[in-house]
């Protein structure tokens, strides 16, 4: 039997502009557990994708299972025993997990119809055999989102899978869950299946994996076993150059009075569910206010509803004598309220939209932008479009630039610009480091701060724990639907937070070994 | 940018025409004669472009009609009806009204422009409010409006000209009547109230807010939403404004060309106003273009029929082929691309 | 029983079929996201075939496999487009309803010089395209919620990235069911002409899209597409029975205006494909 699983030789793979894999030589062992590390953009997920047959390579070759094989697609990568548990998911919300499981190899009554109950026996099998417990039954719109990665785990085992890749798995679990993941992922070592785990964490690379191959800017960088190296020494690789862990916060100046206060808040999600059940929270001038939480338990729905996006179905919202309760986005916006939408395509910005036309999105009305629903001063505008990509770095070769030819991060400094310009006493910063590079987190981050330190209230909302733990004065953790704690991030023990954003409580009972 | 549109315009514009060609040499036809025909018919002499010009006016309405909606993310196709309820006010007003001169002619237009408002608000309103498609709506209501209309001006009933057989009404005041532009041809003043109408579109659009909100909810109804716009009142507003400039079509007919409104008076303007919005890529100063390719198309085809070099409908065949043309982006530039290689 | 009700009853049955094929076909072709309001035109081009291929073999059968098979490729050409040139779903649904129309008058024009009418030509009996109708919607029934087939075509209306990781070849199913649509309103333009024995302009009349209204009431599913289908085939019954109580045009009027009523009211935002009406651009 071939000592590697996988092996990938001198892959190259070009997109316009960019070489996303330079090079690239990868090898997998049988039975072990193995961590690509990059950061975004190193070409993690890109390279993982040639190897599921989702891009073919420019260059180079694959060996599996000691056979070299070209141009394949996913269809014949499954064949060859190769599953990929993608970052977000590939499942269809509206179907059952049955369904989505046994799609493309479903078990057929009379050659014709489906056979239901024998993917159901099948699954249930798989379910037990690696301690992955799911519902085959329900649907997965209505399944949290740990179960649904459970699925998509077993459903590249139900395809026969040997070798798995998981790319960023744990970006959406907790410490708990992330535990219960590399429980699971030494069950599979132990039946002698391969792992692949792409993830931009250090700590989980070092925790979960046996050997972590870093990437940078598309080349591999080093192969290392976890067990002989450090978080330093990985981020080193990763960066290449010694990186700062913290965003130096000040320590805050300015009265700490009461900007924006939600009380009693209650609301339902798209699918028409209760999904805040009772928010209280008081935002508070010169202040960062952090939510922690795992993703589903209502953040962001939160970030609709203080910023007049969503309706509560109860409660109330109030800035100062102001009462906001029950009032739309453009009664949150003349109040003062900023609003950086964690899906910038969706909601900051309009992509067929010149920069100009963005930047006074949300702005428009102002007096000076337009003095009345039929005038509007066109060079003003473009003057204060100026004016933002000058003192907010957006690099573009003009102002007339369309919105969707930008880079991420040129995106967001725009929107950035945009709300920071305002002015604002209350903003809401939803996931607005997501999909940047190191430059750009950076940035984001000092700009909250500086915002803060003007005298804004900020209400950080983000899935990166270690950045609410560093930007935020203080932190609040949600957990279906209701704040249930709030803590100093500077002295939060971990785990109590963890477990916090996990199950709503402290169990109170301190394990042997451990400090209350 | 303006100029690569127009000439990825012009280039589907011709392929079209290389398609009709192949039909009419598979039909034996002769090419020569068909085209020579159809320019004729179209700008050969004075009477001809001014037939031409004649067929664009309405077009130009319908055109800007299908155009705002389409900017506001709605398909307006109900513009065939919206025009026959603004011509039917604009003949109701211009019977029964008395006022003087320009005057009378003015309040024709803004009522047979808020008829057409009202047919166009029923598919916004239900759009907005209940989420129901307004392709299904507007193309319902414009076979309702042209039902209704025919009622209205059916033997027996209060608006038909006794003195005829044919479903219509007497003549409009003298006083509503939108006078002759151009002797001898039949071009009114309805062409140059449609080129300001033109221009406001344009300015409304590009140079106001309330434009500017417009096309952000066309754009992206929830970006719209994030920077405080109603999405759900500039639907009704877009249907509102596409519904009265299409009404302004129909009043243009009644007032000028027919100086009375006549059942089933419109050969299928509604339909060209698609057309005419989609080949001028939603632009209104290219509507002026369009309109007037589809008004040429039309006056050619007449003449091509009566020169019997073969049906005048090839032109509504090369219509339907430009269209498709036009709208196929990477078609064009695969065609592009292959070409240079 | 008097005359006047089973007449009505059975015209309902006839007269809905048509409306059923074509929101059986849309409901295919929306499933897997691919928006076709050309189905008016289509059905537009399968009237015409059946009357041109009846006219010149003499043979009706023949004519209404001509009908399908012209429907099919009206289907594939809007599918070309906006599979592989990324138009505009909507869009170039309008487009193939303007370019047919045109087409129909010009083919009828130098054919049988008049313009929109063709001559008569050999029929079938219009109840075996009724027939058929119902048993196409029954077998699709079954074959979208309960063969392989069918949960994979769902699926790429759903979410084509599920599919395509699933190794559904996403575009290759978009085109097949858009054929199937378009096969689907070919025959229920044969049944327009074999109902009336010739082809003439407006024969069908907005049914197209009132067989899109149907689709969307009856969920994307076939037998709901049937249920709505009858409703709306009733109002044409209705329409005909009417005739010589009331004026014509008020008769005329009322599909339409029912279609808008029944849509206001019983409009639900429920089942609609996720991915309908988007480009999938694969690696």
């Amino acid at each position: 039997m071939p000592e590697y699983a996988v092996e990938m030789r001198g892959i190259v793979k070009r997109f316009p502009g960019v070489v996303a894999n330079d090079g690239i030589d990868f090898a997998l062992e049988r039975g072990e557990i193995h961590g690509l590390l990059g950061e975004n953009g190193a070409g993690k997920t890109v390279l993982m994708s040639v190897l599921y047959g989702l891009y073919y390579p420019d260059e180079g070759e694959i060996v599996i299972n000691g056979t070299p094989h070209r141009h394949y697609r996913p269809a014949r990568a499954i064949g060859l025993g190769i599953g990929m548990v993608h970052q977000h998911f590939m499942l269809v919300p509206r179907l059952t997990v049955a369904e989505n499981i046994m799609l493309g190899q479903e078990p057929t009554k009379r050659g014709v119809l489906l056979d239901r109950d024998a993917a159901i026996r099948k699954i249930e099998a798989f379910s037990q055999q690696y301690g992955l417990p799911i519902d085959p039954r329900a649907r997965v719109n209505q399944l949290p989102v740990g179960e649904q990665q459970r699925v998509e785990i077993i459903k590249a085992l139900y395809r026969g899978a040997d070798t798995l890749i998981l790319d960023e798995p744990t970006a959406v679990l907790t410490e708990q869950e992330a535990e219960s993941l590399g429980e699971a992922l030494q069950r599979l070592k132990a039946e002698n299946k391969s792992t692949i785990l792409i993830t931009h964490k250090l700590r989980e690379a070092i925790g979960m994996c046996d050997r972590i191959t870093v990437l940078r800017k598309g080349r591999v960088v080093g192969t290392v076993h976890a067990k002989e190296t450090n978080e330093r020494e990985l981020a080193e690789m990763m960066v290449g150059r010694d990186v700062v862990f913290t965003v130096h916060r000040s320590e805050r100046t300015g009265e700490c009075e009461t900007a924006l206060t939600a009380e009693g808040i209650t609301a339902c999600d798209d699918r028409g569910l209760e999904i805040l059940k009772g928010i209280d929270l008081e935002l508070r001038r010169h202040e960062v206010l952090g939510i922690a939480g795992v993703q589903g338990n209502g953040q962001a729905e939160l970030a609709e509803v203080l910023s007049g996006l969503r309706p509560t179905t109860g409660g109330r919202i109030s800035l100062g004598e102001m009462d906001l309760s029950g009032r739309n986005a453009r009664a949150f916006i003349d109040a003062g309220i900023a609003h950086i939408p964690s899906d910038r395509h969706l909601r900051g910005l309009v992509m067929t939209f010149s920069l100009r036309e963005n930047a006074i999105l949300g702005r428009q009305q102002e007096k000076a932008f337009s003095p009345s629903p039929f005038w509007q001063r066109q060079g003003a505008i473009t003057r204060f479009t100026r004016e933002i990509i000058d003192a907010f770095g957006v690099k573009t070769p003009s102002a007339g630039t369309l919105a969707q030819n930008l880079s991420g991060g040129n995106q967001q400094r725009l929107i950035i610009g945009r709300e920071v310009t305002k002015n604002p006493c209350v903003i809401i910063a939803a996931q607005p480091t997501r999909g940047l590079d190191v430059g750009g987190i950076e940035y984001v981050r000092e700009q909250l701060l500086k915002m803060r330190d003007q005298g804004a209230a900020v209400l950080l909302i983000s899935m990166d724990l270690d950045e609410v733990l560093t930007v935020s004065d203080r932190i609040a953790v949600i957990y279906d639907g209701r704040i249930v704690a709030t803590r100093d991030p500077d002295t939060v023990d971990r785990r109590d937070l963890g477990e916090l954003m996990l199950t709503g409580s402290l169990s109170g009972t301190p394990q042997p070994g451990e400090a209350t | 940018m303006l100029l690569r549109e127009t000439g990825l315009t012009l280039l589907s514009i011709s392929l079209a025409f290389g398609v009709g060609c192949i039909i009419l040499w598979a039909g034996g036809y002769s090419i020569p004669a068909v085209f020579a025909n159809l320019w004729k018919g179209a700008f050969g002499n004075k009477i001809s472009i001014g037939q031409t010009l004649t067929q664009a006016t309405p077009i130009i309405f319908t055109s800007l009609s299908f155009l705002i909606a389409f900017r506001c993310g709605l398909f307006n196709i109900g513009a065939e009806g919206q025009m026959y309820m603004g011509a039917m006010t604009a003949a109701v007003v211009g019977i029964y009204l008395k006022l003087p001169g320009v005057l009378h002619v003015l309040v024709c237009l803004l009522a047979a422009g808020a008829a057409g408002a009202a047919w166009g608000w029923i598919p916004g309103y239900l759009k907005a409010k209940r989420g129901v498609n307004e392709f299904v709506t507007t193309m319902m209501l414009s076979s309702v409006a042209i039902y209704f209309t025919d009622l209205l001006v059916a033997p027996r009933m209060f608006l038909h000209d006794t003195r005829y057989g044919s479903n219509q009404t007497v003549r409009v005041l003298q006083t509503a009547v939108l006078p002759k532009l151009l002797r001898p041809t039949q071009v009114t003043w309805a062409i140059v109230v449609g080129g300001g109408v033109v221009l406001l579109v344009w300015y409304y659009l590009f140079r106001t807010r309330s434009g500017y909100e417009l096309r952000a909810v066309g754009q992206s109804p929830s970006a719209a939403e994030y920077g405080g716009i109603s999405v759900k009142r500039k639907i009704v507003l877009a249907m509102c404004m596409a519904g009265f400039v299409a009404g302004l079509a129909g009043a243009g007919e009644v007032l000028g060309t027919h100086t009375r409104f006549i059942s089933g008076f419109s050969p299928g303007y509604g339909w060209d106003g698609i057309a005419g919005g989609l080949i001028a890529r939603a632009h209104p100063v290219g509507v002026l273009f369009s309109a007037f390719l589809m008004g040429a198309l039309r006056a050619g085809s007449m003449q091509v029929q009566r020169s019997g070099a073969a049906p005048g409908d090839i032109a509504s065949v090369l219509q339907g082929l430009v269209i498709f043309f036009v709208i196929a982006p990477t078609l064009i530039r695969r065609l592009i691309r292959w070409r240079r290689r | 029983m008097n005359i006047f009700t089973i007449h009505l009853l059975l015209r309902t049955l006839r007269l809905s079929s048509p409306i059923a094929l074509i929101a059986l076909g849309e409901t295919y072709s929306e499933r897997v996201g691919i928006i076709n309001v050309g189905v008016e035109g289509t059905a537009v081009l399968g009237a015409l075939v059946s009357a041109l291929v009846s006219f010149y073999t003499g043979n009706a059968w023949v004519a209404v496999i001509a009908a399908v098979i012209g429907g099919g490729l009206a289907g594939a050409l809007h599918a070309l487009w906006c599979i592989q040139f990324r138009a505009n779903h909507v869009v170039s649904g309008v487009a193939v309803n303007i370019l047919v129309a045109g087409l129909a008058l010009f083919i009828t024009s130098a054919l049988w010089k008049s313009r929109g009418t063709s001559a008569s030509a050999p029929t079938i009996n219009a109840w075996y395209i009724a027939g058929s109708a119902l048993v196409i919607v029954i077998l699709s029934q079954i074959f979208i919620f309960h063969t392989r087939w069918g949960l994979r075509l769902r699926v790429v209306g759903e979410k084509p990235e599920a599919a395509d990781t699933a190794g559904i070849n996403v575009h290759r199913t978009q085109y097949i069911y858009t054929i199937v649509n378009g096969m689907l309103c070919g025959l229920a333009g044969a049944y327009f002409f074999n109902n009336l024995g010739y082809f003439v302009n407006g024969m069908v009349g907005g049914r197209g899209f009132i067989g899109i209204a149907a689709m969307v009431i009856g969920n994307y599913s076939p037998v709901g597409a049937l249920g709505a289908a009858l409703l709306f085939g009733f109002a044409d019954a209705l329409q005909m029975s009417l005739q010589g109580y009331i004026p014509s045009q008020v008769s005329l009027m009322l599909p339409y205006l029912l279609t808008v009523l029944v849509l206001a009211v019983l409009i639900k935002r429920a089942q609609v494909p996720a991915a309908l009406g988007k480009h999938y651009i694969k690696q």
